[in-house]
């Protein structure tokens, strides 16, 4: 029973940093559409920068933050621009995101690659591999001071979203894009916004996953999945549904790999992924992702 | 003239023109409905004169200035509201907070507030509902917030799109009501509507669009009372048109 | 309205003149496959060709499972991003036979062909439910749900991989079996590519393309054409896998089933033009030209993927009809491509 809490604890503290990734990928699905398969590489992206500022300058992972979330922001907005601004209004948008994000996906894994080689990393602060004792249970140091900061962070986006002018019109453009349009939210504007929003999103989960996950510039794939069936369990475009799918799948994958070994872990979040496509693709809470 | 449209052309993406030469005055102070067959360009038109598409050729004049480059939050800051088809709320916030979302484009939060009391008393149940989620009223209470969604910037010209598309009968004319109400007020009223009869009679004066241009225009009456019209446009046993899909 | 005056003068097109006789293009193919067949000889020759027949056998490949794509892709309008689970299915299915039971992969290629056909019914079946996004991430769930399988199952060697005995030619002619089997299976592809284009299935895939829902309503029963073409779309990858398996004579999950090699075949049919009968030819072709000329110049693979990238936004954002489908929509197709 003990050893039962023990792996849900330790499944919760991943779950707030899968949390944080989910938000990051919802945002941007909810107010553009954008299916983002290359969240992942962009989050490698700011992990990379992470690992480059701990190994020349010895800055903390967890500092570092306060870098990769200003760059990842900015450079979401460029890719914005440069890319999806252009396809706003084809009729085969949704397809042509995937496609657009996935080549995406591979410009930046090629050039990480050619920058920082294909051998694994991760940066090792002291907390990586310290344990927080709780009476009888442990915790990973470093997972939880990750698990707080991404809480941290959703927090903030939530109030962001509640009461600022801007934070409204993000809600209103996810809730329905032409009321929103219709009221004057200049939506291009928000959207550009947004990307960039969920991109900063990308840039602290990058940070964090640097010291918790080894990393190579072509495993970014198989986060692919994972952030998909993060955001899919929760019904795409509801940010509360992907924070309980994060949470869920954490915990799931935990005890996955307790009962059958830490290689079927990964297989816990595909077959959500395939089993919800199939028969709920509203997801748990959301609506049909087809438009 | 408050409102002028001038040989628009109109289309979305790459497709075809939908509106096809379209010319159309609107005065001040008077109500309008625009009826015609599917896919005639009814909504287009109203599409066009708030910003949401723009034309790829002729004008829209608002009291003689051009506005048919301006973006949606421009034109509604000029003075004109569009209530779109779906009433397009948004679902998960409350009533009151999308009414404040009809004031997104007012920098001065009081001001917004006061004149959220003014649509207040305007539809009292509304006020009643304040703190319910949108997608918790029904089609007649989100038409109603809909319409005080756009009140909330006090527009001088309110364009509404088949308000009364899937309401019952009887909320149907409730909503048609409180349109006179708007028009009484001084309100200039464009009106697009599926329902034509009930359109037409709480209109001044109609306009018959149809194939992307202004096919027929007249006091609302005279056209009620046209047979060839009535044959064509308000359904005594519409004949099956040709070619019509959608 | 628009959308629906589209679909029906699109669909006319396949019955009207001019689709006959093409005597142009009719010679231009006839020569192009003699030469083909013929090509290898000067190997015997020369006996320097090697290379040149490698990279024909690569590009015959990829014409064959570019145009199987193509079926399910272009016709029906459903990106699919994981058809090279078909690939490993043919490849790892010959393998195990030709370990296990001594049988020639040139023998059981049909065979897997027909296995990856089922798997695709079975699949096909499931996520043929979803359309849009959410068909194309669970075609990528797919790659991965079986890469993860087969990297644990021990029976096909699991993440080690399975070794297959290395074919016994001298080296003159030892690409001559792959090369025709490829060929072969070019052929064949773009054979029922251009079948599947002139029936009634294929005008019935293309009018859910269109609009899914007016294709019910037009009595189509569309859930059945979709299902039959992704499994159709699933044969000729299957063989394919099941020849090129043999051909490296090892088979490990990490080679057949990344997510870059989907998104090769998803982009060569855009750059030739998705939908058509030589877009994914022409596409194939260009393509692997391409990435030969990038390896070779550029050197290092990091590069290479990050042109692959490059070509796809490009090709997406400015030529989303591919070669053949802005040739055509300008009206510069050359006869002899113009194979619809």
């Amino acid at each position: 029973m003990t050893q039962m809490v023990q792996i849900f604890l330790l499944g919760m503290s991943l779950g707030g940093v899968y949390a944080l990734m989910a938000a990051g990928l919802t945002i941007v699905f909810g107010v553009m559409r954008i299916v983002n398969i290359a969240h992942a590489a962009f989050m490698f992206i700011a992990a990379y920068i992470t690992y480059f500022l701990f190994q020349s300058f010895g800055v903390d992972p967890i500092l570092s933050i306060l870098v990769t979330m200003p760059v990842m922001y900015l450079l979401g907005v460029v890719v914005y621009r440069l890319v999806f601004a252009r396809i706003a209004d084809s009729s085969r948008f949704a397809e042509l995101t995937v496609l657009l994000t996935f080549s995406l996906a591979l410009v930046i894994e090629g050039l990480l690659g050619a920058m920082f080689t294909n051998i694994y990393r991760s940066t090792n602060p002291r907390y990586a591999t310290d344990a927080i004792l709780f009476g009888n249970f442990y915790l990973p140091e470093g997972q939880f001071y990750a698990t707080l900061i991404s809480l941290a962070l959703l927090g903030g986006l939530w109030l962001f979203l509640r009461t600022t002018r801007t934070g409204y019109a993000i809600r209103a453009a996810m809730q329905n894009r032409t009321a929103a349009q219709v009221v004057g939210v200049d939506v291009s504007r928000i959207s550009t916004i947004a990307f960039g929003l969920g991109m900063a999103m990308a840039g602290a989960s990058g940070s964090l996953s640097s010291f918790l996950f080894t990393f190579f510039p072509g495993k970014h794939w198989e986060w692919v999945a994972i952030l998909l069936s993060l955001i899919v369990l929760g019904g795409m475009g509801s940010l509360l549904g992907s924070l309980v799918g994060a949470f869920a799948l954490a915990v799931s994958a935990a005890y996955v790999s307790y009962f059958y070994g830490p290689t079927w872990s990964p297989i816990t979040f595909f077959l959500a992924l395939f089993l919800i496509l199939m028969f709920r693709p509203r997801g748990l809470f959301g609506k049909p992702m087809e438009a | 003239m408050l409102l002028e449209v001038q040989n628009v052309h109109a289309g979305y993406g790459a497709g075809p023109s939908i509106l096809q030469g379209l010319s159309m005055a609107v005065e001040k102070g008077q109500s309008y409905c625009i009826i015609g067959p599917n896919g005639a360009g009814k909504s287009t038109l109203l599409k066009v004169i708030c910003g949401l598409l723009h034309p790829r050729q002729g004008q829209v004049l608002f009291k003689g200035n051009p506005i048919h480059t301006l973006r949606t939050d421009q034109i509604l800051m000029q003075g004109i509201s569009f209530v779109p088809q779906d009433r397009s709320l948004f679902p998960d916030m409350t009533v009151r907070e999308n009414l404040r979302m009809g004031g997104y484009i007012l920098k001065d939060r009081k001001e917004v507030e006061r004149r959220i009391d003014a649509v207040y008393e305007l539809f009292p149940l509304l006020k009643e509902r304040g703190n319910q989620l949108a997608k918790t009223l029904s089609g007649g209470q989100q038409q109603m917030l809909a319409i005080g969604r756009s009140m909330v910037l006090r527009p001088e010209i309110i364009m509404l799109d088949e308000p009364s598309l899937g309401l019952a009968p009887k909320i149907a004319r409730q909503i048609f009501d409180s349109i006179q109400f708007l028009k009484q007020g001084g309100m200039t009223v464009l009106l697009v509507e599926q329902n034509a009869r009930l359109g037409l009679k709480s209109a001044d004066w109609g306009f018959v669009l149809d194939l992307g241009k202004m096919s027929f225009d007249g006091p609302a009456d005279s056209i009620l009372a046209d047979e060839r019209i009535q044959e064509l446009y308000l359904g005594r046993q519409k004949p099956p048109r040709g070619g019509e899909t959608a | 309205m628009s959308a629906a005056a589209n679909a029906k003068t699109e669909l006319q097109s396949p019955g009207l003149p001019g689709s006959a006789s093409k005597p142009a293009r009719k010679w231009f193919l006839a020569a192009l496959l003699i030469a083909l067949l013929l090509f290898p000889l000067t190997n015997l020759v020369s006996g320097s060709m090697n290379y040149v027949l490698f990279m024909m056998l690569y590009i015959f490949m990829y014409i064959a499972m570019a145009s199987s794509w193509n079926i399910i892709g272009g016709y029906t309008g459903y990106t699919s991003l994981g058809h090279n689970v078909f690939f490993a299915i043919g490849a790892y299915f010959s393998g195990v036979m030709l370990v296990y039971f001594k049988i020639s992969p040139y023998l059981t290629a049909p065979l897997a062909g027909l296995l990856a056909m089922g798997v695709g019914l079975l699949v096909g079946v499931i996520s043929l439910r979803t359309r849009g996004p959410a068909f194309i991430i669970s075609t990528v769930a797919m790659i991965l749900l079986v890469k993860i399988t087969f990297d644990n199952w021990d029976y096909i060697g699991g993440s080690n991989g399975l070794s297959l005995p290395i074919p016994d030619l001298d080296v003159t002619i030892s690409k001559f079996p792959p090369y025709y089997a490829m060929l072969l299976l070019a052929v064949g592809a773009v054979y029922l590519s251009y079948r599947i284009r002139h029936s009634k299935f294929g005008l019935g895939l293309r009018a859910i393309s269109q609009d899914e829902t007016k294709a019910e309503v037009a009595g189509i029963n569309t859930n059945y054409y979709k299902i039959l073409a992704f499994a159709i779309s699933a044969l000729f990858v299957g063989m394919a896998g099941s020849i090129w398996g043999y051909y490296l004579t090892y088979l490990r999950p990490n080679i057949f089933l990344t997510v870059l090699m989907a998104a090769q075949l998803v982009l060569m049919t855009l750059l030739g033009g998705k939908g058509t009968v030589a877009g994914p030819v022409v596409g194939a072709v260009v393509f692997i030209l391409a990435n030969e000329f990038f390896v070779s110049q550029l050197g290092f693979t990091e590069l290479n993927i990050v042109a692959t990238g490059v070509l796809m936004i490009v090709v997406l954002l400015f030529f989303p009809e591919g070669i053949v489908g802005t040739l055509k929509e300008r009206g510069k197709l050359p006869q002899f491509l113009d194979w619809e």
